[in-house]
């Protein structure tokens, strides 16, 4: 599904080029769990950024779903943003204007999916994530982990083949991230969604399939658990 | 989508309700002087379009040089009477010609049955063709005939109401008096006319006809207005060459009856001419004046301007807020928002504010029309006016240009932001668009100096003009609206309290001027010829500057002397009294002696020089008497005296009504206009510095709200609390300076042009430029101030905690 080869990443300053990412090959099948690890700085959100196409690597290629993407419009992007690719914050990144289902159908809205089969879908999902009762809150009405939930939920709504989550827990406490991670598991089991994750936690990456650790911007270990 | 979009508009104006409530305001304000002036302007292009038949209506207007103010030649609407006929004769595109009187301002006196005589301003003798080119439609009596018998009159629903009570007055008689001495003419309704739902450029009360018209004088010229209906629509180019041409042999051969060469009459650049222009073209093209669309140019400018400043207050407070918008840019992009629906996100959420806006401003139209319409003697409607859905298209209009102004750059702005730096939590808190932000503001403050700078000159030059010496003394002095008569005048120049009764045909708000070629030592001179009685230069109280001025003791004052004023002295040279002229005219040549030289007097506005004059007492010169009976009191409380005088007249002329006014009152109404547009300038400076300041105000507020943070940190760094204000107060006051700095020529430049049009101005006065500069540097350092005392005075550990 996502193929990386030689991947760069460089900013200039100064005329001195510091990496960010060197050599970067990888290959992430569909319906893998992938956890990114590695100390801070070593370039794991910037990896991330660049499979969320995000930002743009200096030199390589990165082919999506058999497409080359390397560089893309930004339509082109937001089509794939669409259709096949879900996103979750750190800071979860909510709509403050918006309410819990506001925020969860806005996707929907974007994909031009019809009313009715939206707010069944969306109604479906406030169900599956126990959010009925708090559908009309706004974000800043909610616990952190619950405003993760809704933006777990956001990113699911409209069926993406993959998430990309950027220490989707790094803000919550160890119970919410463990009920963040078994969600993780399950979608990545039940439905076949390919996730891949930033973290810092060994307990989390254990819920994956695979573990990319990461230095200096390299990869140094490719883990098949 | 769309639904879901004004919802988060309407929370987004919530949350920011205080910059929305400041940008709403602004826009609304600037809107109502639009629309006011969208409304005036309509209003002045509606003339004469009260009916369509009326696009085939055509204006005669002949090229000549009499009741001019300056003794040139003008495409007047007052023509020879003959030309009527010379049109009806030769143009064959013109199915109906008609003459109708200029009224010359002089009202004429109607009367019903026993009932106290009425004056009306605009009793019109026409010929009978006058309904058959103008489409009035008749509630009563018949189009066509009503004007062929002579002594007939066709009334206004409106007159006829004023009169009888009701408009069913076919038949009944009313009699017209038409002026002092006139024995009165009894005229029978043949007819009645709706008022015409819009404007009309020649006005009427009634229109009569007693016959006058239908004939031309042949010794003598009888000047009227002439107007035709086209058969069909007419090449108006075409048919201007051929009333050229027509023209050109009309007076050939007019002048070889009287023994007169063409090209002597028409030596000296004068040039004869002749044209018809389309009747809606008339209102917009008076013969002296400028026309309206050239009187409300600046205030185009300032109306323009206003809207400018609030759509700027708009354009800074919005991208000022990206930053905050700029999350969510990033999150819907990821979420799969084009580019193309945010900008319609955002272009939405302006026009929601811009409706508001212009809701509002519809509110404080109809609330200022009333004021309006008093000031300017109009009558405007927004509801009632005719054209509403005309003015709703342009107001739609208006809205889109206004929301695309205030919304199209800040919603480039955010849609510009790319998610992964707004998402990777590290993007700057560095505005976007600050350069274009601070760009504005000096914009914003250039205009809001300059038209400070103007108000202060233009107060100066207004007062310069109400307090100059006229050269008369316009105080005790009134103007009574009839002839010199002996036997009247004789009358009340014995009551108490008269001083002088006298008649000229050259008086503030009345002037008659006559041009006239002298030769004097061999030299000619164009000259203006204004006719006096003997007591008429005393009775204004102009000054000798020179000589005497005239007096029964002399009994040749009668004949061939003359006074000059001091411009036409100057023209001839030193050492002129009781040195003589010649006047040549058709066979003779008339010799005048100069006995006096008086001070120049203002009998215009100041925009206009004084002419050089001659006065003569004498008829030798051939002027006819203009309607100005000048007396004046001896007593400062005249009040009782006017009325002496009133009940003199009452008892000579019953069916006709004096009318007077006093000098006084004649100047004010001549300063009126050029007072109009200061007070306007005036209105329109105040509230777009008061705009300009209140975007500086919502604009420091937001940076002081964006700077909390910082704010903090230096104070627990241990900064003063006025260390803190000043570093607010410095960002915007180089920009205020730098707006004073490109103000002062370009305001220096309009003013000057301005100042310009006065043949009587100050100097340019320095005060303004450095009053304007200074208030615009305090105000806004208090402005600013204000708010960043508040940020500054604020417990750090607040903030920090708040972040
Ligand atoms: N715009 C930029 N210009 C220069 N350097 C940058 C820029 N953005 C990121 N970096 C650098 O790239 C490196 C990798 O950053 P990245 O955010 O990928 O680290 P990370 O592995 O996610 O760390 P953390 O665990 O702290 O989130 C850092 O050293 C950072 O300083
Ligand atoms: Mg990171």
């Amino acid at each position: 599904m996502i193929e990386l080869k030689d991947i760069e990443k460089y900013y200039a300053s100064k005329g001195v080029k510091s990496y960010i990412l060197r050599h970067v090959s990888t290959t992430i099948k569909q319906g893998e769990f992938v956890s990114i690890m590695g100390p801070s700085g070593a370039g794991k959100s910037t990896l991330l950024n660049i499979l969320g196409m995000l930002e743009e690597p200096t030199y390589g290629s990165y082919s999506f779903m058999g497409e080359d993407v390397t560089t893309l419009n930004e339509r082109k992007r937001i089509e794939l943003y669409r259709n096949h690719i879900g996103f979750v914050f750190q800071a979860y990144h909510l709509i403050d204007e918006m309410t819990v289902e506001e925020n969860i159908e806005a996707p929907l809205l974007y994909k031009k999916v019809p009313g009715a089969e939206r707010r069944s879908r969306v109604a479906d999902i406030l169900d599956r994530f126990n959010m009925v009762a708090k559908k009309d809150l706004f974000p800043n009405q909610l616990s952190g982990g619950q405003q993760q939930l809704v933006g777990i939920a956001r990113a699911l709504v409209a069926q993406p083949s993959i998430i990309l989550a950027d220490e989707p827990t790094g803000n919550l406490q160890s119970a919410q991230a463990l009920q963040i991670m078994e969600l993780f598991k399950k979608l990545n089991e039940e439905e076949g969604i390919t996730i891949i994750q930033v973290t810092h936690s060994e307990v989390n990456a254990a819920y994956g399939s695979r573990i990319l650790h990461l230095l200096d911007g390299v990869i140094k270990e490719d883990v098949n658990l | 989508m769309f639904r879901i979009n004004l919802k988060i508009a309407f929370r987004n104006l919530v949350k920011n309700r205080v910059y929305a409530a400041i940008n709403i305001c602004g826009l609304a304000i600037g809107l109502t002087a639009f629309i006011l002036l969208l409304l005036y302007i309509n209003h002045e292009n509606s003339y004469d379009r009260w009916s369509p038949e009326l696009n085939r209506v055509y204006q005669l207007r002949e090229r000549h040089d009499f009741f001019t103010p300056d003794n040139k030649q003008y495409w007047q609407e007052v023509n020879d009477s003959k030309v009527a006929a010379l049109v009806r004769e030769n143009i064959p595109q013109f199915k109906y010609v008609t003459k109708v009187d200029n009224t010359w301002g002089s009202g004429s006196s109607i009367k019903a049955g026993s009932s106290d005589p009425v004056m009306m301003d605009y009793i019109r003798d026409a010929d009978s063709s006058f309904f058959k080119v103008f489409d009035y439609q008749f509630l009563q009596g018949d189009p066509v005939t009503a004007l062929n018998q002579p002594n007939s009159i066709v009334l206004k629903q409106r007159t006829a109401i004023q009169l009888f009570g009701t408009d069913q007055v076919l038949g009944k008689e009313v009699k017209i008096v038409m002026w002092r001495t006139d024995k009165g003419t009894p005229m029978k309704i043949t007819g009645i006319v709706a008022e015409p739902d819009m404007p009309e450029s020649l006005l009427f009360d009634a229109i009569m006809h007693t016959g006058e018209k239908d004939k031309d004088p042949i010794n003598y010229t009888n000047f009227c207005r002439v107007y035709a209906l086209a058969g069909s629509d007419i090449d108006t180019a075409a048919v201007n060459a051929l009333l050229q041409k027509t023209y050109v042999d009309f007076k050939k051969s007019s002048f070889v009856q009287r023994k007169i060469s063409f090209t002597d009459v028409y030596k000296t650049g004068k040039t004869p001419g002749l044209k018809a222009i389309p009747l809606k073209e008339v209102h917009a093209s008076p013969p002296f004046d400028i026309s309206w669309t050239d009187q409300i140019k600046p205030v185009i400018a300032l109306s323009v301007f206003l809207l400018l400043i609030s759509v700027i207050n708009f354009v800074n407070l919005a991208t000022a807020q990206s930053a905050q918008r700029a999350r969510e840019v990033g999150v819907r992009k990821v979420l799969g928002a084009f580019k193309k629906q945010l900008m319609v996100q955002f272009l939405l959420e302006s026009a929601i504010q811009c409706l508001f806006a212009l809701f509002l401003s519809i509110a404080l139209v109809e609330l200022l029309l009333p004021m309006f319409n008093t000031y300017f003697e109009i009558n405007l409607s927004f509801w009632y006016s005719h054209q509403l859905l005309g003015i709703l298209t342009q107001l739609a209009a208006v809205f889109i240009t206004i929301t695309l102004l205030a919304g199209l750059y800040p919603a480039v702005v955010l849609t510009n932001y790319q998610p992964v730096a707004v998402l990777k939590g590290n993007y700057q808190h560095g505005f976007k668009g600050v350069r274009l932000r601070n760009g504005l503001v000096i914009l914003q403050f250039m205009i809001a100096v300059i038209l400070m700078i103007s108000i202060g000159v233009m107060k100066l030059q207004t007062s310069y003009m109400a307090d100059k010496n006229l050269g008369y003394n316009k105080a005790q002095l009134i103007n009574i609206n009839t002839n010199y008569d002996e036997g009247f005048v004789n009358h009340i120049r014995r009551l108490p309290g008269v001083q002088y009764v006298a008649s000229t045909t050259q008086v503030m708000g009345n002037v008659f001027n006559m041009p006239e070629e002298i030769s004097y030592q061999n030299q000619n001179y164009n000259m203006n010829t204004v006719t006096v009685t003997m007591d008429a230069l005393p009775a204004l109280g102009v000054e000798v500057v020179n000589g005497r001025m005239f007096s029964a003791k002399y009994g040749q004052d009668t004949v061939n002397t003359v006074v000059l004023n001091q411009t036409a002295a100057n023209l001839l040279g030193k050492n002129i009294i009781a040195k003589s002229y010649d006047v040549k005219s058709e066979n003779e040549k008339y010799t005048f002696q100069i006995v006096g030289i008086i001070k120049d007097y203002h009998n215009e506005g100041f925009d206009k020089a004084v002419l050089p004059t001659i006065y003569k007492v004498t008829m030798l010169g051939g002027t006819s008497s203009t309607n100005n009976l000048l007396v004046r009191f001896n007593t400062v409380n005249y009040q009782p005296v006017i009325k002496a005088i009133e009940k003199e007249w009452r008892a000579l002329y019953p069916d006709f009504p004096m009318i007077y006014t006093s000098a006084e009152d004649t100047f004010q109404q001549q300063l009126k206009s050029s007072h109009r547009l200061v007070q306007m300038i005036f209105l329109f400076s105040i509230v777009s510095v008061a705009l300009s300041l209140l975007g500086l105000f919502a604009l420091s507020a937001f940076m002081a709200e964006r700077k909390i943070k910082e704010i903090a940190i230096r104070k627990i760094m241990g900064a003063t609390d006025f260390q803190v204000i000043n570093m607010l107060n410095r960002s915007f006051l180089i920009l205020v300076a730098l707006a004073n700095l490109v103000s002062w020529p370009i305001a220096y430049v309009l003013i000057n042009k301005w100042l310009q049009g006065f043949a009587y101005r100050i100097d340019m006065p320095f005060m303004p430029f450095l009053m304007a500069t200074f208030m615009s540097m305090i105000v806004s350092i208090l402005t600013i101030t204000i708010r960043a005392r508040k940020a500054a005075v604020s417990n750090p550990v607040e903030a920090l905690k708040y972040e």
